[in-house]
C-alpha cells in the first residue's frame, strides 16, 4: 500500500550513549523485582543457609572455643574442614534458590514484549538484538548474583579473613573456581529463564516451564540411568552437569563411572547453544498474521 | 450435568489439540518410549550375549577385594571386554565378564580389586521395581504434577490472558456449572492422556519379557497391577488438577503455590508420618501395587532420614483423595461466584 502523506520526520538528533542505553531495562526492571513481596522474601531466605555456613566457618576456625571437640578425633576435624565439598555443597543449595529466583523474575522480562508485540517497537529503535538479549541477561545476572556470587564471596571471604593468608595461599583456588562456577551458572539459569519466556509468551506458563526444566529433566536423567542401567542419562540433567563441573573446579572427585567434567561441560555448552538458537529465533521483530 | 457437558465439551478440544498440549503429551509418552527402548535394548542384548564367551560364576565369586587385575585375568581367563583410565592419581580398570545370567564388572582401582557389580542381562522382577520407581518419582511426581499444571492452568488463567474469560461469563449459565464444566473438561484431557501414558508404559514393560514370566504374570497380577498404575494416575489428574484449577481461580501468579505444592510433595519422605499423610502423592503411592525402591542418587544422610509413612490403604486413599478433591472444588466454585475479571492487570 503506497503511503502518500508523511507527517513524520526520522529523528536524527544526538542519541543517549550505548551504556546508558544498555543499562536502561535493568535500571527499571531492578527496583521493580525488588518490590515483589514473593522475590523480596526469597531473598530474605536464601540468605538462611549463608549465615548457617558463616557461623559453621566461625565454628571450624575456633574449635578451641569448644573444649569437647578436640577429644572427638579425626572424625570431627574431617568434619569442621573448610574445603571443596563445603564450597560445593554450599553452591549446590543456594543454586536451588536461584532456580526458583529465575523462575519468578524470568519470564516477565520477553513474554510481555512478546505477547503484546512490542518487539517492533523496540527495535525500530537504536537497539540491536545483541543488546536487547544482553540487557536481560544483566537483569537476571544482578538478581541472582544475590542468591549465588554475593553470598558465596561473603563466605570464602570469612573463611579467608578467619583462617588467615596461609589458608587463602593454599585454597585460593576454591574462591576462583566459585567464582566461575556461579558465572557459568548464572548464564545457564538466565538463558533457561529468557529462552522459556520467549517460547511460551505467557508469564505463568514461562515460570512453570522454568522449574519443569529443571526438575523434570532431572527425574528424565534419572530414570533413562534407571531403565537402560547407564551413567550417561545424567547428561541430561542441567543441575547433574553443572555440580559436576563445580566439583571439577573446587577439586571435589565425583563418582568414577559417572560423566566427568569434561563430557558436563561440552553437555552444557551444547545446552547453551540450543537454548541461545531458541531466543533468536523467537526474537525476530516481525509481527506474522495469520 | 447437560449444561456441565455442553461446556466441557467445548473446552475438550482445546486441551487435547492446542499446541501447548504438546508438551504434556511428551511428559505423559516418555516412561512408555524408554521401557520400549530398553526392549529394543534388551532383545539386542540377548542376541548378542548369546554369542559371548561365558565365565562361570563361581570362578568370578572366588576372587575377594584386592586381588590384582592380573590375578584375576589369570583365574577367570580374558574379558569380554578390558577398559582402563585415569581419573586423578588413580589408575581405573575394568574387566567385563559375563556368567551366562549376569553381566559381571570387576573394578579395579590402582591394580586392586575394589568392586564386582553384577547386572542380570534381564530380570522382570527387577524391572518391574524400575518401573514402580520410574511410575512414583517421575510419572506421579513430575509428569503428572507439570502436565495438569499446564492443563489446568489453561482453563481460567489461560482465558484470563487471553482476556476471553467475559465470554463465558456472559454465558447463561451458573459459574459452579463453569467451573465443573471445566474441570471435567480438564480431568477427561488429562486422565486420557496420562492414563493412556501410563497404560502404554506398562505395556511397553511387559512388551519385551519372556514368554514364561509373561504367562505367569498375566495368570497373577498383570490386571490388578495395571489397574491401580492407571487408578493412579487419573487419581493424580483429579487431585492436581483440582488444586491448580482453584490456585488459576484465586491467584494472579499460580506458581507459588504450584512451587510450594511441588516442594512439600518433594520433601515429602523426609517429614513426620502424620505431615506426610498431608500430601496428595502419599495416597497415590499408597494405590501403587509395587513399592517403589528408595531414590538410589540420594545422598547417605537422606537415605537415612527418610522414612516414608506406611501406606494408607486402599479403603482409605481413594475416598480421601476424592474427598480432597470435592472440597477443592468446592472452594473453587464459591470464589469463582465473586470472581471479577480485571484483564487490565494481567
Amino acid at each position: 500500500m503506497a503511503v502518500f502523506k508523511r507527517g513524520y520526520e526520522r529523528y536524527d538528533g544526538p542519541l543517549t550513549g550505548a551504556v546508558t542505553r544498555f543499562l536502561a531495562v535493568p535500571r527499571f526492571v531492578w527496583p521493580r523485582l525488588l518490590a515483589e513481596r514473593f522475590v523480596l522474601v526469597l531473598l530474605l531466605v536464601s540468605l538462611f543457609w549463608p549465615l548457617l555456613c558463616a557461623i559453621f566457618i566461625y565454628l571450624s576456625n575456633h574449635a578451641n572455643l569448644l573444649p569437647n571437640l578436640n577429644e572427638g578425633g579425626d572424625a570431627i576435624q574431617k568434619l569442621l574442614r573448610i574445603d571443596g565439598r563445603f564450597f560445593a555443597t554450599f553452591m549446590n543449595i543456594q543454586s536451588t534458590f536461584a532456580i526458583i529466583l529465575a523462575a519468578v523474575a524470568g519470564p516477565g522480562l520477553i513474554a510481555p514484549d512478546l505477547a503484546n508485540n512490542a518487539l517492533p517497537l523496540y527495535f525500530s529503535r537504536p537497539v540491536s538484538l545483541a543488546s536487547y538479549i544482553g540487557a536481560r541477561l544483566v537483569v537476571l545476572f544482578g538478581l541472582l548474583s544475590l542468591v549465588t556470587l554475593l553470598p558465596g564471596l561473603f563466605v570464602f571471604g570469612l573463611q579467608a579473613s578467619l583462617a588467615g593468608s596461609s589458608w587463602l595461599a593454599g585454597h585460593w583456588t576454591l574462591g576462583q573456581g566459585m567464582l566461575l562456577g556461579f558465572l557459568l551458572y548464572i548464564l545457564l539459569l538466565s538463558l533457561v529463564a529468557l529462552a522459556c519466556s520467549a517460547y511460551v509468551k505467557w508469564r505463568v506458563v514461562a515460570g512453570a516451564l522454568v522449574l519443569g526444566f529443571f526438575f523434570v529433566l532431572a527425574g528424565a536423567a534419572q530414570i533413562v540411568n534407571q531403565v537402560f542401567r547407564v551413567e550417561w542419562g545424567s547428561l541430561l540433567s542441567p543441575g547433574y552437569t553443572i555440580y559436576t563441573i563445580w566439583c571439577a573446579l573446587l577439586g571435589v572427585e565425583t563418582a568414577a563411572d559417572a560423566p566427568d567434567a569434561g563430557e558436563c561441560l561440552a553437555a552444557v555448552l551444547v545446552l547453551l547453544g540450543a537454548l541461545l538458537a531458541v531466543l533468536l529465533r523467537k526474537l525476530r521483530p516481525v509481527e506474522v498474521v495469520s | 450435568m447437560n449444561q456441565i457437558w455442553i461446556i466441557a465439551r467445548l473446552e475438550i478440544r482445546r486441551a487435547f489439540f492446542s499446541r501447548r498440549a504438546l508438551w504434556v503429551y511428551l511428559l505423559a509418552l516418555f516412561p512408555a518410549a524408554l521401557f520400549l527402548g530398553r526392549g529394543v535394548s534388551v532383545n539386542y542384548d540377548r542376541r548378542e550375549y548369546a554369542a559371548k564367551p561365558v565365565t562361570p560364576a563361581t570362578l568370578l565369586d572366588r576372587l575377594p577385594t584386592g586381588t590384582t587385575d592380573k590375578d584375576a585375568l589369570a583365574a577367570a581367563g580374558p574379558p569380554i571386554r578390558d577398559r582402563q583410565w585415569r581419573r586423578g592419581k588413580v589408575e581405573h580398570r575394568s574387566l567385563h565378564y559375563f556368567d551366562g545370567y549376569n553381566r559381571v564388572w570387576l573394578q579395579f582401582e590402582n591394580g586392586a580389586l575394589q568392586s564386582t557389580r553384577r547386572v542380570p542381562l534381564h530380570s522382570f522382577a527387577q524391572d518391574s521395581r524400575i518401573y514402580a520407581g520410574v511410575f512414583q518419582y517421575f510419572y506421579l511426581r513430575l509428569a503428572v504434577f507439570f502436565g495438569c499444571l499446564g492443563i489446568f492452568l489453561n482453563l481460567f488463567r489461560g482465558e484470563m490472558i487471553d482476556k476471553s474469560l467475559h465470554y463465558w461469563f456472559l454465558a447463561p449459565v451458573r459459574r459452579e456449572i463453569l467451573v465443573l464444566g471445566k474441570y471435567c473438561a480438564g480431568l477427561i484431557a488429562a486422565a486420557v492422556i496420562f492414563g493412556g501414558g501410563a497404560l502404554l508404559s506398562f505395556g511397553a514393560l511387559l512388551s519385551y519379557q519372556t514368554t514364561a514370566d509373561i504367562e505367569t504374570y498375566l495368570r497373577t497380577e498383570a490386571l490388578a497391577h495395571g489397574f491401580w498404575y492407571v487408578l493412579a494416575a487419573v487419581l493424580g489428574c483429579a487431585g492436581y488438577g483440582s488444586v491448580f484449577l482453584a490456585a488459576g481461580l484465586v491467584l494472579r501468579n499460580p506458581i507459588i503455590p504450584a512451587l510450594v505444592m511441588l516442594l512439600w510433595e518433594s520433601i515429602n519422605g523426609f517429614l513426620p508420618e502424620l505431615l506426610q499423610k498431608l500430601s496428595v502423592l502419599h495416597y497415590l503411592q499408597s494405590l501403587c501395587p509395587v513399592p517403589a525402591p528408595l531414590d538410589p542418587s540420594a545422598p547417605p544422610l537422606a537415605r537415612m532420614i527418610l522414612s516414608p509413612a506406611a501406606p494408607a490403604s486402599a479403603w482409605t486413599a481413594l475416598p480421601g483423595l476424592l474427598v480432597v478433591t470435592a472440597l477443592v472444588l468446592y472452594l473453587a466454585t464459591r470464589t469463582a461466584r465473586r470472581l471479577e475479571i480485571n484483564y487490565g492487570a494481567e
